[in-house]
C-alpha cells in the first residue's frame, strides 16, 4: 500500500527525474478511480439513509399535531 | 521548486490561499450564527443543522465534479472558442483543461509534491461555494427539509455557481469575451446568482406560516436574538475580508504574461490578471462597508438588522469593481446598493408575497445586480481581462468593460443561472412531496422532538438521587 519506502531514495529519483517530479506520495497511488466511486456510493448512500430517517421523523411529528404553543413546555433551560 | 526565490514564490502563494480559507470558514459560522439568531427559539436546532450539513454535501460533490465543470465550461461551450484549446467545446486538455486539473482521479486532487497551490485553490473556490449555498439557506428558514435543502444547496454550490464562475470568472471565460464582464469581488458571480436562485425556491416554497394576513398585509416575524444576529454578520464582514484576498493572484510579473518584451513587473493582480493591490481593495471593502452602514441605518430609521446586513450589501454592491474604483467611489456604490436593495426587498414582498426571511434575495441578489450594472457604468472602457492586451489567436479581442454587456452580464447571473434553475428544482421537489415540512410540524416546530426529549432527560437527572 505505502507508496514510499524511503524518502531518500524517493527524492533522489524525482530529482533525477524530468521536470524534478516528486509525484503522489498518498497510500496506493494509482487506486484514485476505486477511491472515487466509493465517495460516490457513501454520498449517494447518505442521501438516501438520511431521507428516510428525515421522512420517518417528520411523519411521526405531524401524527401527533403539537400546539403550536406546546414546545414551550419542552423549554429545559429556563 | 528548484530555486529558493521559486520555492519562496510558490510556498508564499500556497500559505497565502490558506490563510483566505480559514478567514472564509468564519463566512459560514457567521451565517450560522445569523440564521439561528433570525429563526425562532422551536426551530433552532433544525437551522443550524441545516446549514451545517451544507458543507460535507458541497465539498463532497465539489471534489467530484464541481471543480471539473468551472475547468471544463469556459467556452459555454459552443459559446466562445477557448484561447487555449481554440475550439468551442468543453475545454478538457491542454494543460489548463479541468481532465488535467480536477478530474477527481488526477494526481493534482490528492497530495503530490509536484504541485502546491492547486489544493488550496480548490480550498478557496470551495468556500465560495459554501457562501453560495449558505445564501439560499438563510432565506428559506422555518420551512424546507434538511433533504430539499441538500439537493438545491449541491445545485447552487457545485453546479450553477461553478457554471458562472467558468463563464464570468475563469481568465478564458465566454462573459469576459463577448460581453466584457468584469467582476473582481463576486457581485454577480457568487452574490447575484445565489440571491437569483433564492427567490426561484422561494416563490415555489411559498412564505412560513402567519408571515401574511387573511388580506395579504405581510408580517414582521423578526431576529429573536439580535446579540447572536449580530456577532454573525461581523463574521461574515471578517471572512469576507479573506474571500477578497482569495479572488487576487497574490504576486505576479505581467511583463512575461502580457508578451511586453524585457518587461518586470510584479504585483498582485485580480482573478482576470489584471493589477491591483492588496491595498487598494482593502481601503475600498472598508469604504464600501461604511457606504452601505450609513444608507442602511438611514433608510432602516436605525433597525439594526437591516443596518448591519446593509453594511454586507454595500460591500457586494461594489465588489465588480473594487479593483479599481476609488475608496469613495465604493462607498456612493454601496450606498445606492442598499437603497436599491431595501426598497426592491418590500416591494417583491407585498407585491409578491415572497417571504425571504432573511432579506439574503435583498442584500445578494439585488445588491449583487446593482452593483454588475454599476461597474459597467462607472468601469466602462477599461480591460476586462488580462488577455484583453493583444489579439487572440483567430485575431479577435477581449470585449472591453462596457454598461450593455454588464446588464445582459448581470441578467444571466440573477435569472439564467440564478432564478430560473432555483425554481425549477424547486417545483421538482415540491411535486414529489419533498420539499416543505407538514404544516403541523411548522407550527409545533421542528426542534419539538429534540427539545421533548431533553426535558424527559432532565427530568431523568433532577428525580435521581444517586
Amino acid at each position: 500500500m505505502a507508496t514510499v519506502n524511503n524518502w531518500i531514495d524517493h527524492l533522489t529519483a524525482a530529482s533525477k527525474a524530468e521536470g524534478g517530479a516528486a509525484g503522489p506520495i498518498f497510500p496506493g497511488a494509482g487506486s484514485e478511480g476505486i477511491l472515487v466511486i466509493i465517495l460516490v456510493i457513501i454520498w449517494i448512500g447518505w442521501t438516501v439513509i438520511s431521507s428516510r430517517q428525515e421522512s420517518d421523523k417528520l411523519e411521526k411529528l405531524a401524527r401527533r399535531k403539537p400546539s403550536s404553543n406546546a414546545w414551550k413546555s419542552n423549554i429545559t433551560d429556563g | 521548486m528548484t530555486s529558493q526565490i521559486d520555492a519562496l514564490q510558490t510556498i508564499f502563494t500556497e500559505f497565502y490561499y490558506w490563510i483566505t480559507v480559514v478567514l472564509m470558514f468564519l463566512i459560514h459560522v457567521g451565517f450560522c450564527m445569523y440564521e439561528v439568531g433570525a429563526s425562532r427559539y422551536k426551530h433552532h436546532q433544525h437551522t443550524l443543522m441545516k446549514n451545517t450539513m451544507l458543507i460535507p454535501l458541497v465539498t463532497v460533490t465539489w471534489f467530484l465534479f464541481g471543480w471539473w465543470i468551472y475547468w471544463a465550461f469556459p467556452t459555454g461551450p459552443g459559446l466562445a472558442p477557448s484561447i487555449m484549446t481554440e475550439s468551442t467545446g468543453l475545454v478538457l486538455g491542454g494543460g489548463f483543461g479541468a481532465n488535467d486539473l480536477a478530474n477527481p482521479t488526477n494526481e493534482f486532487m490528492a497530495i503530490t509534491l509536484n504541485d502546491h497551490v492547486m489544493g488550496v485553490f480548490w480550498a478557496a473556490f470551495l468556500l465560495f461555494s459554501w457562501t453560495a449555498a449558505s445564501i439560499v439557506s438563510g432565506a428559506v428558514i422555518e420551512r424546507i427539509t434538511t433533504f430539499a435543502f441538500g439537493i438545491l444547496a449541491i445545485a447552487i454550490g457545485s453546479v450553477f455557481w461553478s457554471i458562472d464562475a467558468a463563464w464570468g470568472w475563469h481568465f478564458d471565460g465566454w462573459m469576459l469575451k463577448i460581453l466584457g464582464y468584469h467582476d473582481a469581488y463576486a457581485s454577480g458571480v457568487i452574490h447575484a446568482v445565489a440571491g437569483g436562485f433564492a427567490l426561484g425556491v422561494l416563490a415555489v416554497l411559498g412564505p412560513r406560516i402567519g408571515k401574511f394576513s387573511s388580506s395579504g398585509e405581510p408580517r414582521n416575524i423578526g431576529p429573536r436574538n439580535p446579540w447572536l444576529v449580530t456577532v454573525g454578520l461581523f463574521l461574515i464582514y471578517t471572512g469576507f475580508w479573506g474571500f477578497y484576498a482569495a479572488c487576487n493572484v497574490p504576486i505576479y510579473d505581467l511583463g512575461p504574461e502580457y508578451g511586453m518584451e524585457g518587461v518586470t513587473f510584479f504585483t498582485a493582480t485580480n482573478i482576470y490578471y489584471t493589477p491591483t493591490t492588496l491595498s487598494g481593495i482593502t481601503m475600498n471593502f472598508l469604504m464600501s462597508l461604511s457606504g452601505g452602514l450609513l444608507a442602511g441605518y438611514v433608510i432602516s430609521k436605525g433597525d439594526p438588522f437591516w443596518t448591519y446586513s446593509s453594511g454586507l450589501a454595500g460591500i457586494i454592491c461594489a465588489s465588480a469593481g473594487n479593483d479599481l474604483y476609488h475608496p469613495i467611489q465604493s462607498l456612493i456604490i454601496g450606498m445606492i446598493g442598499v437603497v436599491i436593495a431595501y426598497k426592491l426587498h418590500y416591494w417583491v414582498e407585498r407585491k409578491f408575497k415572497i417571504d425571504d426571511a432573511v432579506g439574503a434575495v435583498a442584500v445578494h441578489g439585488y445588491a449583487g445586480f446593482a452593483g454588475l450594472v454599476i461597474c459597467g457604468f462607472v468601469l466602462n472602457g477599461y480591460p476586462s481581462s488580462g488577455y484583453s492586451v493583444g489579439a487572440m489567436w483567430d485575431g479577435s479581442t477581449y470585449a472591453a468593460i462596457n454598461p450593455l454587456g454588464m446588464f445582459i452580464g448581470a441578467l444571466i447571473m440573477f435569472f439564467v443561472l440564478g432564478m430560473i434553475p432555483g425554481w425549477i428544482i424547486a417545483k421538482v421537489l415540491n411535486g414529489m412531496g419533498k420539499l416543505r415540512i407538514p404544516r403541523e410540524v411548522e407550527l409545533a416546530g421542528l426542534d419539538y422532538q429534540i427539545m421533548e426529549e431533553a426535558k424527559e432527560d432532565e427530568k431523568a437527572v433532577a428525580s435521581s438521587s444517586s
